[in-house]
């Protein structure tokens, strides 16, 4: 036993300071493949917002997915936009409603995704084109009246995300963003980690190239992990329906649908469902 | 020479094992109890409970059935315990937040490190790291076929199934299934494999040969995120771990239509299958149990209270 103990220090210690040497000769690239398929997305908005280090997250993520199916996306940051971008799958945008507006009638057969105004009256007018990622002021509010019914004293707030989240290994994607950049994810991060996510699974799943296939496929039948436990869909309004979380003193108190208030008890008690006819 | 060694290699291999009585215990990791209970196999008791470290989860036993591995999460480490004596023995360092594993025939521990991206390969006895290889986001579930030729890894946020050919440990096929990929396990042949998708509720039955999906199904309800699978032993069946939805979900192995949902404790996560495939065992999460199921009946027979979220379970058989 001594003796042993010894040797598997001794080994220990020869791994230790060879590590860099051995990893790299252990080291096994991936799957290499022959054609590789570039797509491309647009980013227009603040690149200091988190929602920008969002989209670099999924940029990565997607990525990491990309090298073992032959797949390689890239993002081009315009800071002002709003006519017409050629040669994108989709757009992604951090802008005031005036802008976004601009953009998806200049682009109107290429996904432009709204990651950061929660303003009910873009989703209300439906507009074919404009994805909301980060949910609208009505879905938050709604999440907040459930919490409320069950505990009438409670001055809880809804988000989208939270860095404190764990379960459905939102842990992982929490730890990951703040090793990439050094801040903690929030809803706007969270929101535009979604768009690039969500576009590159279409991708990688149908082989989709088309921004027009994009969208349609996006808006009738996306099932999207967003790492909160549970599939959401695009609704017709073009907002992602999605669990919310309830916030106190920068705790998670909640989620939403709250269990035993909620009516329904699904993501379809959050927010508004159609678009007027 | 290497002829000649050949037999007698053999012959201590077989001499070896024939000497390893199985201790017929149930082993358990509970992964916020930072234990390992014992179940007794005859008496379905817990007869005793190893204090291990910090969020144990994956747990496995050596080909021969001597030593017992314990995957312990938080502190980056795999703990060798013996099944007997339930001392732990040894133990090394498995890279970041080790989690699922699997043994291969040849004794070598294939490993996914969650945060890492990356499977790795370890030698139990020395503890050195053989290999390692990179895969998706979030590698969750590891199985190895039954002649050591294939591994699969999947890989939760990357929504696929990575196929390692050994021993060249080079990526021989990526199949992409549902959302978070969590478990699988293969048939006798290897020529089929068995993967749950957790959150699109999917069972996929995947031709290995071809590396391709043959057949879809699904758990049911929305509540039912399935995890572990094992498979029936004359292969007719399989058994799925249905999370949420409290269930452990019979399929058919060849329709992967559902045959019955048996009721179990909260969150079903961990499912292990006897030798004789006469006892399936789950753990409950929640609870705080593990169910055991008769498969003729499929039915509960008994309910083990054992730690705080069990999570892992192997059997000593």
């Amino acid at each position: 036993m001594g003796e042993n103990f010894k040797n598997s220090l001794s080994t220990r210690y020869i791994l230790n300071k060879c590590a860099p040497l051995i990893a790299f000769f252990l080291f096994i690239p991936p799957f290499a493949y022959a054609e590789t398929l570039n797509t491309r997305f647009a980013y227009v908005g603040d690149i200091e917002n988190t929602a920008y280090m969002g989209v670099v997250q999924g940029l990565d993520e997607a990525n990491h997915q990309g090298e073992f199916l032959g797949l390689k996306y890239s993002i081009d940051v315009i800071p002002k936009a709003n006519t017409k971008l050629d040669g994108y799958l989709a757009i992604l945008v951090d802008a005031d409603q005036k802008t976004l507006l601009k953009i998806a009638s200049a682009n109107p057969d290429t996904p432009v995704f709204n990651l950061t105004s929660k303003d009910d009256q873009l989703r209300t007018s439906c507009i074919n084109n404009l994805l909301h990622t980060i949910p609208s002021n009505r879905m938050l509010q709604d999440a907040e009246k459930q919490w409320q019914t069950k505990t009438p004293d409670s001055k809880a707030k809804a988000e989208a995300w939270h860095p404190d989240f764990v379960k459905f290994a939102a842990r992982d994607l929490n730890k990951r963003f703040f090793k990439s950049h050094k801040q903690k994810m929030d809803s706007n991060a969270w929101a535009g980690w979604a768009a690039v996510k969500m576009t590159s699974n279409t991708v990688a799943n149908t082989k989709i190239t088309d921004s027009a296939d994009m969208l349609k496929y996006l808006k009738t039948e996306l099932l999207f992990d967003g790492q909160k436990g549970e599939d959401m869909r695009i609704r017709e309004t073009g907002q992602l329906s999605q669990p919310l979380l309830l916030i106190e003193n920068d705790k998670i108190v909640a989620e939403a649908p709250v269990r035993g208030v909620a009516k329904p008890p699904t993501l379809d008690s959050l927010g508004i469902l159609h678009c007027k006819k | 020479m290497k002829l000649l060694l050949m037999p007698l290699f053999l012959m201590a291999l077989l001499i070896n094992s024939a000497w390893a009585t199985p201790t017929g215990r149930i082993f358990v990791t509970n992964e916020k109890g930072n234990s390992v209970s014992v179940i007794n196999g005859a008496s379905l008791e817990v007869e005793a409970t190893i204090d291990i470290g910090k969020r144990p989860r994956g747990i496995g036993l050596s080909p021969d059935g001597t030593e017992l591995y314990v995957a312990v999460s938080d502190e980056n480490k795999i703990k060798v315990v013996d099944p007997e004596s339930l001392k732990i023995i040894r133990e090394f360092e498995a890279g970041s937040d080790p989690e699922t594993f699997a043994v291969h025939p040849d004794g070598n521990i294939y490993i996914s490190n969650e945060d890492d991206a990356k499977a790795s390969v370890f030698d139990p006895k020395s503890g050195a790291q053989v290999a390692e290889i990179r895969v998706g986001l979030e590698p969750e579930g590891v199985a190895i076929s039954p002649d050591g030729r294939r591994v699969i890894v999947t890989s939760e946020s990357t929504n696929m199934l990575h196929v390692i050919k050994v021993p060249e440990h080079t990526i021989e096929n990526n199949i992409l299934v549902g959302s978070r990929p969590r478990a699988a396990t293969f048939t006798k042949s290897g020529d089929i494999a068995y993967a749950t998708a957790e959150i699109s509720g999917e069972v996929v039955k995947v031709d290995m040969n071809a590396g391709k999906i043959i057949k879809k199904g699904t758990t049911g309800d929305s509540k039912s995120k399935p995890k572990d699978v094992v498979l029936s032993k004359d292969e007719s069946k399989i058994y799925v771990a249905g999370g949420r939805a409290n269930k452990v979900v019979v399929m058919d192995a060849n329709s992967l239509e559902i045959i019955k949902k048996i009721p179990v404790g909260k969150r079903v996560w961990g499912l292990a299958i006897s030798k004789d495939g006469k006892r399936v065992f789950s753990t409950n999460g929640v609870s705080g149990t593990v169910s055991v199921i008769d498969t003729d009946k499929n039915e509960v027979i008994k309910t083990i209270d054992v730690g705080k979220f069990p999570w892992g379970i192997v059997i000593n058989d």
